[in-house]
């Protein structure tokens, strides 16, 4: 069965459900958005990220309205809601704290929202029965939020923000309060939940793994500006710079000199040391500086000298051991240090690889990303 | 024996503080005046022995009780009472709330001047802040002289030795009992509720009433109790500031006491006032308990 591919940001006819538009946000002299324009599309699981501090908080606090834009404008579903109240907002919030209400019970908790829409009483509990149903809750629907357990609080949070079935649901690190195996059960039955009712989710988390995980794109934010909107996989192999490397999964940057040798760049980063090669899609001029960044993943670590690019010679100085696969730090001559990673796919207890033993590392033109800062 | 030891302390404390005196005060409510130092018969004699003590309670009887039936007086300062201190907590509450609600709100490093400043007026004796009272209510009084000043209004309002002013008496005096319990539940209320109110469709004020009222309850509760059980058997406030004019339970407890010197009869109206506090005092420890268990 042929599956169209979910990517309504690379058609061109599609209408973006959310529009920020050169969109501003001042806090006396502070400026936390800095003129910031994005779209995003209907259904899509969206994840801001970024580390604390840097905007993505007040960003989703903007799209629920309880703060006011400096400049520019947000339109949500063609409407510009600048002006819009957020009780009047067709978009709901999950909360951090999930500020269930502790003198109601779970089934008034839910009902809560939808009991202000003046609608009968028989489609409240319809609606709630449903809601209760689909976050497995049915059971707990006479308790008050403090005779259950966190990961049903998050639940409970999660439905009654869903009840109203909004065009657009905010999640404020959702997850954060649990500990991680409940929170990586979440991350799927999030991503379900998202399936089955069709809103558009965004997420503000500074947990990269959680937002590799369950969004569609990622904006990667620092200090109130965009550096990267793309798919997890492009963020994560093609990062566009030395931050969005850092910032997603563990990298090494070496900083050199580029000079381009027939169809890819060379990088000379030190004396005495082999120059880099990497193929690049990027225009450096002569000599300009630029990073080679590389996962450790795509290291390959040799006893003998392999017949390959970019080998680099070095001593193990430290072993970290994740029982699924084991990461090396490599000193080089001058000091670097490189990371490498091996999966242990023998259950073999001895290691091919000890402290102080000298080996080789090296990875090819086309594991490495060539970065201009 | 340490853990009885432990136990014994509070009951210790409520035997001789509680205990003992309220006996004392039962055994003159249920003797006779007499001309005589102490002003009551009988006295309990112990070197009659086993006789002296069968006469002295064959002496005791429910008389005066009977006679706080007979007078109107009594049971009309007993409603009167009430009425003051049921009026006087619900005006304390009107005034009270908005003041906590405004301290919780308030920036947090200016909560710990705002309590500062709730607190403070107790560090001045209470009578004298009642004597100010007058000072400002009378006829020739600050109220007064300065409302003639602005002319707002062209003759002396007649504050001083009416209700109104046993009102405003209590309303001041009891204001941070009320305040504290209510500042205490809302300070501890999450912010995001009410965002999360709002988000839900709520107005400003639907989430005012359906999330912070409720959650307030509690400290409404606590704080109605810690001004109507003092309010109503005060003495101090009607007697200054009500004139001849108020009825209160409290004064004519004082009167019996102090001007007929009719001590039997003035403990009767001690016994009963305390019958009628128990009431609202076991509401108020069933409230609290129930408080701790919603939040254990």
């Amino acid at each position: 069965m042929a599956q169209t591919v979910f990517a309504p940001w690379t058609d061109p006819d599609q209408k973006p459900l959310i529009e920020f538009r050169n969109v501003t946000k001042r806090f006396g002299d502070f400026t936390a958005i800095d003129t910031l324009s994005l779209d995003i599309y209907e259904r899509e699981f969206f994840a801001l990220l970024g580390p604390s501090g840097c905007g993505k908080t007040t960003m989703m606090r903007m799209l629920a309205g309880f703060e006011t834009i400096s400049d520019g404008e947000i339109i949500l579903g063609g409407q510009n809601i600048s002006a819009v109240p957020p009780n009047k907002r067709p978009v709901n919030m999950m909360f951090q704290s999930y500020a269930l209400f502790p003198h109601l019970s779970i089934w008034e908790n839910i009902a809560f929202g939808l009991k202000r829409e003046s609608r009968d009483k028989d489609a409240i509990a319809a609606r709630v029965e449903e809601m209760l149903r689909l976050t497995r809750l049915t059971k707990f629907a006479k308790r008050k939020p403090h005779q259950i357990s966190g990961g049903q609080r998050q639940r409970v949070a999660l439905a009654r923000s869903l009840a109203k079935a909004p065009k657009l649901l905010l999640l404020d690190e959702p997850l954060g309060a649990l500990d991680k195996k409940l929170r990586e059960e979440t991350q799927f039955e999030l991503m379900d939940i998202q399936e089955k009712t069709g809103t558009t989710f965004v997420i503000v988390t500074h947990d990269q793994e959680e937002a590799m995980t369950v969004a569609s794109r990622i904006a990667v934010m620092d200090e109130g500006r965009l550096v990267q909107v793309a798919t997890p996989p492009v963020i994560y192999e093609q990062p566009n710079s030395v931050y969005v490397a850092g910032f997603l999964g563990d990298v090494t940057v070496l900083e050199g000199k580029a000079r381009k040798a027939g169809d890819v760049y060379e990088l000379h980063w030190a004396e005495g040391q082999p120059p880099l090669r990497c193929a690049s899609p990027l225009v450096l001029s002569e000599g300009q500086t630029g990073y080679v960044a590389v996962r450790p993943e795509k290291v390959e670590i040799h006893h003998n000298k392999p017949e390959d690019d970019n080998v680099l010679r070095g001593k193990v100085i430290d072993i970290g051991y994740l029982g699924n696969l084991s990461t090396y730090h490599v000193e080089l001559g001058n000091g670097q240090i490189i990371k490498a990673q091996n999966f242990n796919t023998e259950r073999d207890t001895r290691r091919s690889f000890t402290w102080e033993d000298e080996v080789w590392v090296n990875w090819t033109d086309r594991c490495g990303v060539l970065l201009e800062g | 024996m340490r853990r009885f030891a432990l136990i014994a302390v509070p009951y210790l404390w409520l035997l001789v503080l509680f205990l003992v005196p309220f006996v004392i005060v039962l055994k003159i409510s249920l003797s006779d005046v007499a001309l005589a130092r102490p002003p009551y018969t009988p006295q309990l004699d112990f070197s009659a022995g086993w006789e002296g003590l069968k006469t002295f309670f064959s002496e005791l009887d429910f008389e005066n009780f009977v006679f706080l039936t007979t007078d109107s007086l009594y049971w009309k300062a007993y409603l009167s009472s009430l009425k003051i201190a049921a009026l006087s907590t619900v005006l304390t509450l009107l005034v009270g709330y908005p003041v906590a609600y405004g301290m919780a709100r308030a920036a947090t490093e200016w909560r710990p001047t705002l309590l500062m400043l709730v607190i403070l007026p107790f560090w001045t004796s209470f009578l004298i802040r009642v004597y100010s009272w007058m000072g400002i209510l009378s006829t020739e009084g600050v109220l007064n002289t300065v409302l003639l000043k602005i002319g707002i209004i062209s003759d002396p309002l007649m504050i001083m030795n009416t209700p109104t002013a046993v009102y405003i008496g209590i309303v001041y005096t009891y204001l941070p009992f009320m305040v504290l319990p209510i500042y205490s539940a809302l300070e501890k209320m999450d912010e995001s509720l009410i965002e999360a109110a709002e988000d839900l469709g709520c107005s400003r004020f639907a989430a005012f009433w359906l999330v912070t009222w409720p959650l307030s309850k509690n400290g409404i509760i606590a704080g109605c109790f810690l001004v109507f059980i003092p309010a109503l058997g005060e003495f101090v406030i009607p007697s200054l500031l009500g004139g001849s004019g108020t009825l209160m339970i409290g004064k004519v407890l004082f009167e019996e006491f102090f001007s007929n010197r009719d001590w039997p009869v003035a403990s009767a109206v001690a016994v009963i006032l305390l019958l009628i506090l128990i009431i609202p005092i076991i509401l108020f420890q069933r409230n609290e308990q129930k408080a701790r268990e919603a939040e254990g």
